[in-house]
């Protein structure tokens, strides 16, 4: 120890490192500086004596540091009150919460299943926008497309003549990668057993380095091996299972004794969720060589599915779009009725959007029916919210009665109306903070999820996402106020002398309590029609006739005439079979696209060619005229057109026109059928009579009831017959895929959000009618003491809501009529009839709803004593 | 008050103010706790404990006078409670007694 002598000299050498001094002052409350900076002096002095000046300052800092703890923390004298009061309010909040756990578990279910809702919206929305923005050149990445004159009108069309890629680079020097790209149907073995159809795409090395597809196994530059293939995870884990398979050897079947053995020597990663197209094989697209060698590389007039083109900065497209006059010129020259005006870039960054206007290209034409859904998807969150936020006000205005003492109080104390105002939107504040929690959760872990698995797709939605950081604040904000400020406002308006007094009478008249009640009851019973119809809608889409007849219908693809004949005698002898048919397209399968020439005008219309069997065994019904007969040579010119095609036609019977310069006359008409699902519309359709060396597909009617065992025998006799080819056939009623599944999804969607949306506004009036009848239990129990019955005081409950109800309906039933036609002109092509029918339904659940209400209420009523109720204080 | 917690930090530093009796102050005990338990102790969680402590009514302080070893600063004493020295005993006590609970077979490792 230091005598004091000695201390007062070395002071001024050892003093107290100035700026952790100045830092300790400024935090530490004043009361505590004192004996607080004593000890951490007093460990200051002797660490200079036992280790030196350098260490006792640093052990000094790193005590201020830890000192620097709430105990020792200054709180701010200005705030000190306002901290208080805010102490206060939660305080309050949180007691009149608990004090009423049914009000506060409406509100925060309302508020939270509201917010989950708007979550899910906003992936939805984020999803529809974020599709291919996950390349990373996708500003620098062009498609090529090229406009040209269709019946009239200029058509921007996204594929491209098969040589103009390779021309392109050759000739210019500003554009640094190009890749072509081709899908084809061809069958892919692996060992003996895993034999499938799949879709290859032909493509330029550089495809990988231009799209941002990251391979999760192989070399740097898979492709540039001819005898490379690169696969998508999915088709290596169908093939190879969860097994590294670079290496692996898997066999291409193009054509009957067309084959080629490739070595996998990439596996890309998993997609991401938001992408308009990607692969599940890439091969060289020098491959055509072998797979295809009469297709001509440098023909003109043939087109590959997509071109795409990389430049290094868009000043460089300008200069490569302005020399493509060589290009239009050479194009037209070998293409002579079907002229190009002019080629243009579509940009990768905005070919999803704009997909819509591209005829052909590879990103498809999703983007409208997305918008769409995303613009429903703004106006439904924004319904929901309003509709939680009304619960919130009714009960907010109905349960002040119970708070009436607690604010007279405050006012008596002091408080004027601004802070009653902001104690209640703290409140307001409180439970949306809560709220938005649960409901960030609902929406994230159930809400998502559960769209995800209904429509089948994945929307990468993340909760590590900045938009959502703001998203979420403005949803807060916005409820918020429309939620807490009337209350607020209406509740701080109250005069004390009137409270104190007893006189005061809430929530009695309130006429905007009603007008909510009535909001929520119309947006309630509009939800639900829409689901009603919706409902009715699929039963009417799976009930729809499809113009011929799919049931007993079977088909299978073939891979030539030869599989065709063997295919034939080896059915023919059934007994169940009543007819077999060959053809070259096949309804719901393919078609192509044929340019009609009559003398006065074009027409573009789909063209199947099929045998005189064909129409016989679909089904398909003649309106007039005659279908094509067995062994008539002459009706290799002839055809029969649809309804739709002869409805354009003055005397459709008889016509005359010419594809590519030979002649045609119409022989007969065929009832509209539809060919596709009934998203799209019946297109003008003609039959021709297909050569028996083009039949692609057979196709068998069989007797009712015989269909599973025709089925059976069919693959049986394809797997003895061509053990090498995978069966690529089944029921004619299966054609359509996933429509019926796709159909479904849409009332899933609306009877769900039908649910959430009744339950919360089921809720928020078992609230109402729950605070208006306890509010009013000495007026029950007198008129029950005085003799009134349950259907009285049942109907004296009902009054007051009955009105409202009738309104509500009244407005909902044709709200909900033009909001179905609206959506149904947006979604389908072909859909039911709408009639009223649904209201009957909708209706219905809310009367149900509020009898439900008024019952348990009554029940309680009719049980407890009048003595309780009168006792009351 | 309704059951007593100690943690078992805040018993230490009890005991402590205990141990120091007239001259328990924060930079003596956190020695103190240094010294017996031969852990590093920061004086910051000594303060952070003993006005805890002193706000569930264990122990009382007053100042001391001046000292210059402190640059002229007073010093906070403390003092144990009797309620600190109930919390203490009860602390002690269920110590105590669940341990004698515990069978000697427990302990018996190479039986087994």
């Amino acid at each position: 120890m230091l005598s004091n002598g000695t201390l007062d000299k070395v002071s001024k050498r050892i003093n107290i490192p100035k700026i952790p001094h100045a830092f300790f002052k400024w935090y530490c409350k004043t009361e505590k500086y004192e004996e607080l900076h004593g000890d951490l002096e007093e460990f200051y002095y002797e660490k200079v004596e036992e280790a030196g000046l350098t260490k006792a300052r640093l052990f000094y800092i790193w005590n201020v540091i830890r000192c620097f703890q709430p105990y020792a923390w200054r709180i701010p004298e200005s705030q000190n009150s306002t901290i208080i009061m805010f102490k206060n309010y939660f305080k309050t909040s949180y007691r009149s919460m608990m004090r009423h756990p049914l009000n506060s578990f409406i509100n925060l279910f309302g508020l939270s299943a509201a917010i989950g809702v708007c979550v899910v919206g906003y992936a939805f929305i984020k999803y529809t926008f974020k599709i291919d923005q996950f390349h990373e050149n996708r500003n620098e990445v062009y498609l090529t497309t090229f406009f040209a004159d269709r019946e009239g009108v200029e058509q921007q069309n996204g594929t491209t003549p098969t040589p103009f890629g390779a021309a392109l680079k050759d000739d210019l020097e500003s554009i640094t990668k190009v890749t072509r790209l081709e899908d084809r149907k061809v069958v892919v073995k692996y060992d003996a057993l895993k034999v499938f159809h799949e879709s290859v795409s032909y493509v330029d090395p550089e495809f990988l380095e231009m799209f941002t597809f990251p391979l999760k196994w192989g070399s740097k530059k898979p492709l540039d091996d001819l005898n490379g293939i690169v696969l998508s995870e999915k088709m290596s884990e169908k093939y190879f299972g969860k097994e590294y398979s670079i290496g692996e050897t898997v066999k291409l079947i193009f054509g009957p004794d067309n084959s080629k053995i490739f070595t996998v020597t990439g596996v890309a990663k998993e997609f991401p969720g938001a992408r308009s197209f990607d692969f599940d094989f890439l091969i060289n697209f020098e491959n055509f060589r072998t797979s295809d060698p009469e297709y001509d590389l440098n023909d003109w007039s043939r087109f590959v599915d997509a071109t795409f083109i990389q430049v290094n900065s868009s000043s460089n497209l300008q200069f490569v779009e302005e020399r493509m006059e060589k290009y239009r010129q050479a194009q037209n020259e070998m293409q002579s009725d079907w002229h190009i005006t002019s080629f243009a870039f579509e940009p990768l960054v905005t070919l999803f959007e704009n997909s819509a206007n591209i005829r052909g290209d590879v990103a498809g034409d999703g983007f409208m029916d997305l918008y769409n859904s995303s613009l429903s998807f703004i106006i439904i969150g924004f319904f929901v919210l309003v509709l939680a936020a009304s619960n919130y006000i009714n009960i907010a205005i109905v349960s002040a009665v119970k708070r009436l003492k607690e604010i007279g109080l405050r006012k008596v104390i002091g408080a004027n109306r601004s802070m009653v105002i902001v104690q209640f939107l703290a409140e307001n504040l409180m439970m949306m903070l809560i709220a938005l929690s649960i409901g960030l959760a609902l929406g994230a872990s159930v809400f998502v999820p559960w769209l995800e698995n209904t429509m089948s797709f994945d929307m990468d939605f993340t909760l590590n996402d900045r938009l959502l950081l703001i998203f979420l604040p403005s949803i807060l904000l916005f409820t918020g106020l429309i939620s807490g400020l009337y209350p607020a406002f209406y509740i701080s308006k109250f005069q004390v002398a009137n409270i104190f007094r007893g006189s005061f009478r809430v929530g009695k008249k309130n006429y905007l309590t009603r007008i909510f009640l009535g909001f929520q009851l119309l947006l309630a019973c509009v939800i639900i029609s829409v689901a009603v119809i919706f409902t009715q809608n699929t039963n009417y889409q799976l009930n729809r006739s499809w113009g011929y007849e799919k049931e007993q219908a079977l088909f299978v693809k073939v891979p030539d005439r030869s599989a065709f004949d063997q295919l034939q005698s080896a059915l023919v002898q059934d007994p169940n079979v009543l007819s077999i048919a060959g053809s070259s397209h096949h309804l719901g399968r393919s078609s192509i696209n044929a340019l009609l020439d009559f003398p006065e005008r074009q027409y573009e219309v789909r063209q199947m060619s099929v045998d005189h069997n064909y129409f016989q065994t679909m089904g398909l019904q003649l309106k007039e005229g005659r279908f094509f007969e067995a062994h008539r040579k002459s009706d290799n010119e002839t055809v029969v057109i649809n309804e739709t095609l002869a409805s354009n036609l003055e005397d459709p019977i008889g016509a005359t026109f010419k594809i590519d310069d030979n002649s045609f006359e119409v022989i007969g008409v065929v009832k509209d059928f539809h060919s596709y699902n009934f998203y799209s519309k019946i297109k003008p359709t003609i039959f021709r009579v297909s050569e028996p060396s083009d039949y692609k597909f057979l196709t068998l009617r069989v007797n009712s009831g015989s269909e599973d065992r025709a089925y059976e025998k069919l693959q049986s006799e394809w797997a003895s017959l061509f053990p090498e080819i995978p069966f690529d056939g089944g029921y004619q009623e299966d054609v359509w895929g996933n429509f019926s599944e796709d159909i479904r999804d849409g009332d899933r969607f609306w009877r769900a959000l039908a649910l959430v949306v009744v339950s919360i506004a089921g809720l928020g009036l078992y609230g109402l009618v729950t605070l208006n009848v306890s509010g009013r239990s000495k007026e029950f129990s007198i008129r029950k003491v005085l003799g009134a019955e349950l259907v009285n005081i049942f109907s004296n409950i009902t009054r007051q809501y009955s009105l409202v109800f009738f309104l509500a309906l009244a407005i909902a039933a044709p709200a909900s009529y033009y909001l179905v036609a609206l959506i149904f002109n947006i979604f389908f092509v072909y859909y039911m009839p709408l009639n009223y029918s649904f209201f009957i339904f909708s209706s219905g659940i809310l009367v149900f709803v509020l009898l439900a209400v008024v019952g348990t209420q009554l029940r309680r009523l009719t049980r407890s004593n009048p003595v309780d109720g009168l006792k009351v204080e | 008050m309704g059951r007593t917690y100690l943690g078992e930090f805040e018993e230490i530093v009890l005991l402590t103010v205990g141990i120091l009796y007239e001259d328990a102050y924060a930079v003596a005990i956190t020695k103190e706790i240094t010294k017996q338990s031969a852990r590093p102790v920061n004086v910051s969680a000594v303060h952070k404990s003993l006005y805890r402590l002193e706000k569930k009514g264990m122990l009382k302080s007053k100042l001391s006078d001046p000292e210059s070893k402190r640059g002229g600063k007073r010093k906070r004493l403390f003092m144990i409670t009797p309620y600190g020295k109930t919390a203490l005993d009860e602390s002690m006590d269920l110590r105590t007694k669940m341990r004698n609970q515990i069978p000697d077979l427990a302990f018996k490792w190479d039986i087994r």
